[in-house]
């Protein structure tokens, strides 16, 4: 497996991005979702701490992906109805647009409402915007429907790769699973 | 006709020779001029807040800082920091606790001249523990009146200001900056 990306599958480092960004996604997710329920304390700060830094992991990741993207070639296009490739690329393009939006709005919220910004208490960001609590009000709810936005393209993208793989059975998957081969005939 | 003048005059002298002797000026503080403010840090990122009530009695001559004295207590639940969460948080248990502590204290034990500056030396009592605490002072005779600007460090934890679960310094700072400006009226 090279770094780069070949004919049969994407190269190494095109899938350490795509599975890193998706561990990402999958951790502040879950906590996003639920550490805003948590009643005031050291472990409520401490997570909010971590989706902040995770965040702006994800941020950096998509900007280092997407310069990597432009240099690296991508694999051509699995054998799949035209309206199916228009589909899958369209996805691609909304994921890319939601992975930059997603950490863009929590980092723009939490500007809005005056909080600290750290990166693993490494170092601290500027605000994006000067404080506005009525205004934060709004961006979390932005932060919040992305989300669930990202959720439903996210449903339809893991749906596709499964569907290809264990129903159509090529590679669409395989070329971008860490430790597998690609399957050397593809079934027709 | 001759003797009242000289009585005066005695009366005069003897007036302000007084004060001289035993004390050192009383001042009133000018509330809506005066601030005490306090600034830490969180997440790497410092906040300045203040207490809107408190009162302080000052009693203060440069040249005779052994009669000087200052003696404030501070109304806790007064603090404001310009953050609804962290100012729902300071009355706290975990923080200042102001219904088993409302008030902080602080009185001066003794003054001196360190270089230029003058350090008031002198005791803070918060959230039930008594430490030794030390204010650099600045004091600028105004008319009849004066400035007063004092500043410190105080550790938070020596208090137990945010312990048990927020005791991690990493994320609130140890230090807690104290400063206040005084504007002072002859008594």
């Amino acid at each position: 497996m090279s770094l780069r990306s070949d004919k049969r599958q994407w190269g190494s480092i095109a899938k350490l991005f795509h599975w890193l960004v998706a561990l990402g996604i999958l951790v502040n997710g879950v906590w996003g979702l639920l550490m805003t329920d948590m009643s005031p304390s050291m472990s409520k700060i401490s997570i909010y701490a971590l989706h902040k830094s995770i965040g702006l992991t994800i941020l950096a990741l998509f900007f280092l992906r997407l310069a990597w993207r432009l240099y690296d070639r991508a694999p051509p296009d699995e054998p799949a109805p035209l309206w199916q490739r228009v589909a899958a690329h369209a996805t691609h393009a909304l994921l890319y647009g939601l992975i930059l939006a997603m950490p863009l709005s929590g980092w723009w919220y939490n500007s809005l409402h005056g909080f600290p910004l750290q990166w693993f208490k490494l170092f601290n960001l500027p605000a994006l915007a000067g404080k506005n609590e009525e205004l934060a009000h709004t961006a979390h709810a932005i932060h919040e429907y992305l989300f669930y936005l990202l959720l439903l393209v996210l449903i339809a993208h893991v749906g596709a790769a499964l569907k290809h793989h264990f129903f159509d059975k090529d590679n669409v998957l395989r070329r971008m699973l860490p430790f597998t081969r690609t399957r050397r005939n593809p079934s027709p | 006709m001759n003797v009242r003048p000289n009585r005066t005059a005695l009366a005069c002298l003897f007036a302000l020779a007084l004060p001289c002797l035993s004390h050192a000026a009383d001042y009133t503080v000018q509330p809506s001029a005066s601030t005490l403010g306090f600034s830490g840090s969180f997440q790497g990122s410092s906040f300045d807040g203040h207490f809107d009530k408190w009162t302080a009695a000052i009693r203060y001559d440069q040249a005779k800082l052994a009669a000087s004295k200052f003696d404030v207590t501070v109304d806790l639940s007064s603090a404001k920091t310009g953050d609804s969460d962290r100012d729902g948080a300071l009355p706290g248990t975990d923080f200042f606790n102001v219904a088993k502590y409302p008030q902080a204290h602080f009185v001066t034990t003794g003054f001196r001249q360190q270089g230029a500056q003058v350090i008031a030396d002198g005791n803070l009592t918060l959230r039930g523990v008594t430490k030794p605490v030390s204010l650099v002072v600045a004091f600028k005779p105004q008319g009849s009146g004066a400035t007063l600007d004092v500043s410190g460090s105080v550790k938070r934890l020596d208090f137990g200001v945010g312990g048990g679960q927020y005791a991690d310094t990493s994320v609130i700072g140890p230090d807690v900056k104290i400063s206040a400006h005084l504007v002072l009226a002859a008594k």
